[in-house]
């Protein structure tokens, strides 16, 4: 019988110390998802993790291959943010066609992205505007 | 009029539906009556809907060799100029073709039940039957209802079609990895429809456990090798040099394997010590709910992945259909429970069984883990309102852990008697894995592992190697002994005589070699991105990368930009071609990367920008990831175990199957 106890509380001990340590991982790395108007309403502070999803503006997109800078702006259509990262863009991402970028404000407005991730839809194609963004593997 | 693929299929379908439903009744009527004839009409019903469903699978790939684009999913999927190989597979490229494969899978585990239902057919079996024609219903009500009708003809026909997504018929990898999966997924509702009918029938016992544990060993094995598989061409077709993103997808495959993993251990406390009971009908309908619920969140549209193609209203049936499957299993499950006794306690703490019990925890607490940070964004969007989303980090540091504990409870659970062990018995069974773990660590840090993770990894996982190298040799020393055979006799006897135990051995070292490849792959890849000029070189992890400038390929379906590297050192002299695929009705390139595969670390390479203007520069990037071979392998391993553990054993004594019900008035 006393076996029997000190194995249920083991195993009830090691239910609740799984269970607090996802909670605990879970609010800690909750990211917002964004869309640049929602961004722009929602003041979020600089230093805060996000993740921003919308649309590479046409003519925005300069990569320095040299300096190896990445820069363009992000677009729903109706708010714009100008996106900063470094290293070659990946090769899905093309002006006109949608993106989501990971990282965060910068206290100048920009948005510092530690990573790019290129998107599209099941017919291959660039989400239509105002398409709401959407995650990809990398 | 000329009867085309398409009408062939067609009609094909429609006549299978009402068999199917027909097969339901009849079924049921057989189980509860011992009605031999309505028995025999449900065989033929379950035989003729697999031929019919086939039938259609068989008209769809002939619809599609044939470019009939007339039939919507000929066009979305297939273009004049798409390789023969990939035409085929295309048949399941997308969701109508994948619920039709689904579909003639899952008619032929109702048709394998009707004909050689395990072991005697009668009430068990038929019961199982007639839930497994339920099933079928189901997913043929599907596919002849708008919702994913495979068969749906274009409103207008286009003179060539769209051909497959360029991500998927951009590797052979796409022709096993989605099978794999579906027959995993699917031959899983087998154990499910016996676990079921057993709760209808009140039978209390674990006749429908020992009738179904090879189907569902043969599950869990097709979905591992298939999960392998698709973490293998995430890495060789995607580009990005990893293997698993916890993408809500992936964690939709992982979920009822490893909750089917606890199941394939818990039932062996079954088995041994009549326990457990209920705990293992629970988990065998939570894998197979969990199998719905991975499809749901595929095709629905409501989580967002990269394999979440389609939204569709295919969504809100399958969800209807889960939410049926859960409400009427828990309900059987909470009405029968009284039926469900155990006969004896678990045993000491040190005990095998105990250590089971543990490692059910660990499995149960990893898939729920999982399961939260998959639907924590939507549950956060319909009360908050935000979108949140739940990356690497969180899983990362959540079932890293567990899969460690895991990694241990392997090592020591097998080394364990039933009972409970005395101090002896723990000092002879675990004194060389300690020595052996303790060379482990060693090892990692003199390779320059960084990360007590990492080192821990390599610790315990030669832990779990000493233990299983050790069963192996006391195995075959007791063979050598008792019956005077050489040692390689021994060994093949060990596997063909033993072979759910050895087996099983198998496949924890196929674990163990999956955790020594992530472990290492994930602490030590060297990563490099240079821009560079035809002629130029550069340094990386030991090699001297070569670019050799850009040229364009055509070829008849696709063109290619082709980056030229000559690639040196460390012993080896490659030549990698990463590329850029631009496919004729795709608006984007896809990027192919340049990989060389070796036992020692993949070069794995990437054209990942280039002067549009003079092709004068390109960025490569590069990418030196050690062992990431042995993951495949490790696969490749788990699959051997789990294949050597499913075959039929030869008969030793007549008292491995006293359950066998006996002859009544249904017969053979």
């Amino acid at each position: 019988m006393g076996a029997r106890r000190v194995l249920l509380i083991a195993v009830l001990a090691a239910a609740v110390l799984i269970g607090f340590v996802a909670v605990q991982n879970l609010a800690s790395s909750a990211v917002y998802y964004l869309t640049p108007t929602e961004a722009r309403d929602r003041h979020i502070a600089a230093g805060t993790a996000a993740r921003l999803g919308g649309q590479v503006e046409a003519g925005s997109l300069r990569y320095d291959p040299q300096t190896r800078d990445l820069r363009f702006t992000l677009t729903d259509g109706t708010a714009r943010v100008t996106v900063i990262g470094t290293g070659a863009p990946p090769s899905l991402l093309r002006e006109g066609a949608g993106a989501v970028v990971e990282g965060s404000f910068a206290s100048d407005g920009t948005f510092r992205a530690t990573q790019v991730i290129a998107k599209h839809d099941e017919q291959y194609a660039p989400p239509s505007p105002g398409a709401t963004p959407s995650h990809q593997t990398p | 009029m000329n009867l085309t693929f398409a009408d062939l299929g067609t009609g094909a379908l429609r006549a299978a539906l009402p068999l199917a439903i027909w097969g339901v009744g009849a079924a049921a009527y057989a189980a509860a009556k011992r009605d031999g004839r309505a028995l025999a009409s449900a065989r033929w019903s379950a035989l003729i809907t697999l031929l019919l469903v086939v039938l259609a699978a068989l008209a769809m790939v002939g619809a599609l060799v044939t470019h009939d684009f007339s039939v919507a999913y000929v066009a979305r999927n297939n273009a004049l100029e798409t390789p023969l190989f990939f035409t085929v597979i295309s048949l399941w490229a997308a969701l109508e073709g994948s619920i039709l494969l689904w579909t003639a899978i899952l008619a032929g585990a109702a048709a394998y039940v009707a004909w050689r239902g395990t072991p005697a057919l009668p009430r068990l079996a038929t019961t199982a039957l007639a839930i497994l024609f339920a099933m079928l219903a189901f997913f043929l009500m599907l596919v002849t209802t708008p919702a994913a009708d495979p068969f749906v003809r274009s409103e207008i026909v286009p003179l060539n079609g769209n051909g497959p997504n360029p991500l998927l018929q951009n590797h052979p990898l796409m022709a096993l990895h989605p099978p794999l999966l579906y027959l995993g997924y699917v031959l899983f509702s087998v154990p499910f429809a016996y676990a079921i009918a057993s709760l209808i029938l009140g039978e209390g016992g674990d006749r429908w456990l020992v009738a179904t544990r090879r189907f569902a060993l043969v599950s869990w094995g097709l979905l591992g090798v298939g999960i392998v598989a698709g973490s293998w061409w995430s890495y060789a077709v995607l580009g990005w040099g990893g293997y698993w993103a916890w993408d809500p997808v992936e964690n939709a495959a992982i979920m009822p394997w490893l909750v089917a993993t606890a199941y394939l251990h818990s039932v062996m406390v079954e088995e041994k010590r009549r326990l457990l009971r209920s705990w293992n009908l629970s988990l065998v309908i939570a894998t197979f709910a969990l199998t719905i619920l991975g499809t749901f969140l595929t095709r629905s549209g409501v989580v967002n992945s990269v394999h979440a193609f389609t939204q569709s209203a295919i969504g809100p049936l399958l969800l209807g259909y889960l939410v049926a499957i859960v409400v009427l299993s828990v309900g059987l499950l909470l009405w029968r429970m009284p039926m469900l006794r155990d006969a004896g306690t678990v045993g000491a703490p040190l005990s095998r069984e105990a250590i089971f019990l543990f490692q059910n925890v660990v499995f149960v607490a990893a898939t729920l883990t999982v399961l939260l940070g998959t639907l924590y964004p939507l549950i956060a969007e319909a009360i908050s309102g935000d979108q949140l989303s739940i990356g690497r980090p969180y899983f990362d540091r959540v079932e890293v852990p567990l899969a460690l504990a895991l990694l241990f409870l392997m090592g020591i659970g097998p080394q364990l008697p039933w009972h409970g062990a005395s101090r002896a018995t723990l000092e002879r069974q675990f004194t060389a894995p300690i020595v052996a773990a303790a060379g482990g660590a060693l090892l990692a840090v003199a390779t320059g592992l960084g990360g007590a993770f990492a080192v821990l990894t390599y610790a315990l996982a030669a832990f779990v190697a000493a233990t299983v190298v050790q069963e192996f040799a006391r195995g075959i020393r007791a063979r050598r002994t008792l019956h005077g055979e050489s040692a390689s006799t021994a060994f093949a006897n060990l596997l063909r005589r033993s072979g759910r135990r050895y087996g099983g051995y198998v496949v924890h070292l196929g674990i163990v070699l999956v955790a020594v490849a992530v472990a290492t792959s994930q602490s030590k890849t060297v990563e490099v991105e240079r821009t560079v000029r035809a002629g130029e070189h550069f340094d990386v992890a030991g090699y001297t990368v070569a670019f050799g400038g850009l040229r364009n390929v055509s070829e008849p379906q696709r063109d290619l930009l082709v980056a030229d590297l000559a690639i040196t050192g460390n012993g080896a002299d490659l030549h990698l071609r990463p590329s850029l695929v631009f496919f004729p009705n795709a608006t984007q390139a896809v990027g192919s990367p340049g990989i060389s595969a070796g036992l020692r670390d993949d070069v794995y390479t990437i054209l990942a920008a280039y002067d549009t203007t003079g092709s004068s520069w390109a960025t490569i990037r590069i990418l030196v990831i050690p062992l990431v071979s042995w993951l495949w392998l490790g696969g490749a391993v788990v699959g051997l175990g789990a294949v050597i553990a499913a075959l039929p054993q030869p008969r030793r004594r007549e008292v491995t199957h006293p359950l066998v019900e006996a002859p009544a008035t249904v017969g053979d």
